[in-house]
């Protein structure tokens, strides 16, 4: 019984105590509000990445071998291969987009275009889709109407979102009436374009000679209907939809497509099969190479992927980049250790003369022994409960935290045109709380073990001796 | 609780009114490379009840024996019985359960805990015996014990005092109702007085005498002064860690 007794006294009497407590506290909340921001920019990054790519990603082959058995090149009758597609079980919608890249002037600054020099006119990326079908098979819809939740980029959605390339009805043209395009709300933004104006899109190619980017001389004037926030800040800073087939004509080009995005019905459970059964009914339709060869899968590969093959990358980074911020944060959590087994020591040298008495009236070794422990335990405790509060209460408030504090320092903490996001994501992961607080307890423990097996070890009548 | 290997010890165990009993012992300590032995051999008995003085210089070894027959220091050679067991033969937890129950101790320098109370000092030797549930159960039992007992030492309003704000007389009168609250059938009191002035030191002790008395517990006493020597019915005179002298005497009431 004088164990839990003595341990609070003890725990009380001595203020250092709450230094040893305090420093557990900080270092579980901060693993936990990291680890919690890491999980939520990797689950926030999977989402959008995975909104915007669609779930699977079917591009046509375009380094097509011309060696071996594969001298026929695969068709790529745009109209059929969507029929196989949609044809597939898993499939739930699929989209046909073509993409491009391009110039964006707003028609006020017309004149730029007549020099030779771009200036600062940024890249776009100019994506032709088929509206119903794009809805089906990527987030747009949910982001042309994406109610902004921190003010920054304010969308604004289209007059009818069946027909979202169709001018605004207050449009009036002058000439002949021009195609709508919708755009990113940053980009919108930063040229501040509203549905009505008129803008100038050029297209660029690559020349094939001197491989640098130049206009292709494909230019056309478009009216703004409507405005999309994706939350991924590349897509709101460059994108640009238009209708398929406008662009296609813009372009002057036959083909007409560059990529099917697929939405499956259940992604998670059926991926694999999804695409293998894509990739050998496609195969079969002549579409896709046919393997041949021991190393024929690699053809497939290049022709039917999941969003995460194409983003693997990146999500790999963050992912490891969240494994090393728990590594780093852990030798926090040893500082914090190691705190505890210096005020512990410092404890047990300063009741020397107390653990002699208690070890007279009849403790046991073991006894004096779990009596510093549980000192230990309980800053311990204290600490880990307390931080995991703070670092829940934290994580769960992170934006309005960095926002006070960018407040207070005058800088920006959190630079939202770097990231994907425009607010810090946070996801609680119970088990990997549960795992901090533990690890957090572990530790103190075994660093007060070693003070606890030292107070044990005492001779009582050392202790005894003097005053 | 004797070791089955050490049976013929039994035979040596001590007659029953024996409390405690000390068999040729020797204490070497190591100092530097030699060791240096203080002890050559000591024997004493205890009777029950028995109250005995251990006199002698500074240095004669006095404490040494005490911390050997308190079973707080193991003899380099020789036994120590205390209440039938033979200490040594015992398992650390069984040999500290010995010391929580049968000894009561009286330091010098009193030795009460500073974060507690003048009651909960009191009361630490039951919160050692007892685990949480049981001492919760027992609780309101010892604690009208100590407070009767600390009443009767006159520290009636000074039951929630800390050590820092008692004088040096009232701390010991506390220590003493800690060695007394589990009712050990011996206490063993090393310089009591030492460290109070003679008219206090001659209260307290008077105080100790008569709860002794009172209980019939058997009392080692070591003081350095002959009056209060000359109150105990057996006085036992130490030089160079050896008994010299053991005489009884008719105590004057
Ligand atoms: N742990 C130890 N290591 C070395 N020597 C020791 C140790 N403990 C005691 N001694 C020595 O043993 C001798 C006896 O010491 P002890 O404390 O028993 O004397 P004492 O009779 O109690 O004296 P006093 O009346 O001053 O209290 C002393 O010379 C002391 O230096
Ligand atoms: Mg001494």
């Amino acid at each position: 019984m004088y164990r839990w007794f003595l341990s609070l006294r003890y725990l009380r009497a001595r203020r250092t105590n709450w230094i040893g407590a305090a420093g557990i506290t900080v270092a579980v909340a901060a693993l936990i509000l990291i680890l919690s921001i890491m999980s939520g920019f990797l689950e926030e990054s999977r989402n959008h990445l995975r909104g915007n790519l669609g779930d699977l990603i079917i591009m046509p082959n375009q380094d097509s071998p011309l060696s071996g058995n594969n001298t026929v090149l695969p068709k790529t009758d745009e109209a059929a291969m969507m029929e196989i597609v949609r044809a597939n079980p898993h499939v739930s919608g699929a989209s046909l987009q073509m993409a491009w890249y391009g110039m964006l002037v707003p028609d006020s600054k017309s004149a730029l275009l007549k020099h030779p020099v771009f200036g600062d006119l940024s890249l776009i990326h100019l994506v032709g889709i088929d509206v119903p079908d794009e809805y089906g098979a990527s987030d747009l819809k949910a982001n042309m109407q994406a109610s902004d939740d921190s003010g920054t980029f304010k969308v604004t959605p289209v007059a009818d979102l069946q027909r979202p390339f169709d001018p605004p009805p207050f449009y009036y043209s002058d000439g002949a009436p021009k195609a709508g395009i919708v755009l990113g709300a940053q980009l919108a933004a930063a040229w501040n374009l509203h549905p009505g104006d008129e803008v100038e899109l050029f297209s660029l190619g690559v020349d094939p000679i001197t491989r640098s980017v130049e206009d292709q001389g494909c230019n056309r004037t478009f009216v703004v209907t409507g405005t999309f926030r994706s939350g991924e800040n590349e897509m709101d800073m460059e994108r640009v939809y238009v209708d398929r087939r406008t662009l296609a004509d813009m372009l002057g080009r036959t083909t007409a497509w560059s990529q099917i995005l697929v939405k499956l019905h259940d992604y998670e459970a059926n991926k694999v099969a999804a695409v293998a059964s894509l990739r050998s009914s496609l195969a079969e339709g002549g579409f896709v190479h046919r393997p041949s060869g021991d190393d024929a899968s690699d053809y497939y590969r290049t022709e039917v992927r999941t969003w995460e093959d194409l983003r693997g990358n990146l999500l790999g980074a963050i992912e490891n980049e969240k494994s090393l911020m728990g590594i780093m944060l852990s030798l926090v959590m040893v500082v914090a250790g190691f705190t505890v087994f210096a005020i512990l020591s410092m404890m047990v040298s300063e009741k020397r003369r107390d653990i002699g008495i208690l070890t007279a009236l009849g403790a046991h070794p073991s006894g004096v022994m779990s009596l510093f422990l549980m000192i230990g335990c309980w800053q311990a405790f204290l600490g880990a409960s307390l931080g995991a509060v703070l670092g829940v209460l934290g994580a769960l408030n992170i934006d309005a935290i960095e926002t006070k504090l960018s407040e207070l320092f005058g800088i920006q903490i959190f630079d939202r045109s770097i990231y994907l996001f425009d607010h810090i994501p946070s996801v609680i992961e119970v088990t990997g709380v549960a795992m901090i607080v533990l690890g957090a307890v572990t530790c103190t423990l075994v660093f007060a073990a070693v003070p606890a097996w030292r107070a044990a070890r005492l001779n009582p009548i050392d202790a005894l001796r003097f005053e | 609780m004797t070791d089955p290997s050490n049976a013929p010890t039994t035979d040596d165990a001590p007659a029953a009114d024996i409390i405690l009993s000390g068999r040729g012992i020797r204490r070497a300590f190591p100092v530097g490379e030699r060791s240096l032995e203080i002890l050559h051999g000591v024997d004493l008995e205890l009777g029950r009840g028995q109250r005995i003085s251990l006199m002698g210089a500074s240095g004669a070894g006095k404490t040494t024996l005490l911390n050997i027959l308190g079973l707080l220091d193991r003899p380099t050679e020789g036994e120590v019985w205390l209440d039938g067991l033979s200490a040594w033969t015992l398992t650390t937890p069984e040999r500290a359960q010995l010391r929580n129950t049968s000894i009561g101790f009286v330091f010098q320098f009193y030795h009460l805990l500073a974060e507690l109370n003048a009651l909960e000092n009191a009361l630490l030797p039951a919160m050692i015996a007892l685990p949480h549930v049981a001492y919760r159960h027992k609780r309101e039992e010892y604690e009208g014990k100590a407070v009767a007992m600390l009443e009767r030492f006159g520290l009636g309003d000074r039951l929630k005092h800390r050590p820092g704000q008692l004088s040096g007389g009232e701390q010991q009168r506390v220590a003493i109702a800690r060695a007394l609250l589990l009712d050990p059938p011996l206490i063993i009191a090393d310089e009591p007085t030492g460290n109070l002035d003679s008219s206090t030191g001659e209260r307290v002790l008077e105080l100790l005498f008569d709860e002794q008395e009172t209980r019939n517990t058997a009392l080692l006493l070591v003081t350095h002064d002959r009056r209060l020597a000359q109150r105990c019915e057996r006085m036992v005179h130490m030089e160079d860690g050896l008994i010299q002298a053991d005489s009884t005497l008719t105590i004057p009431t």
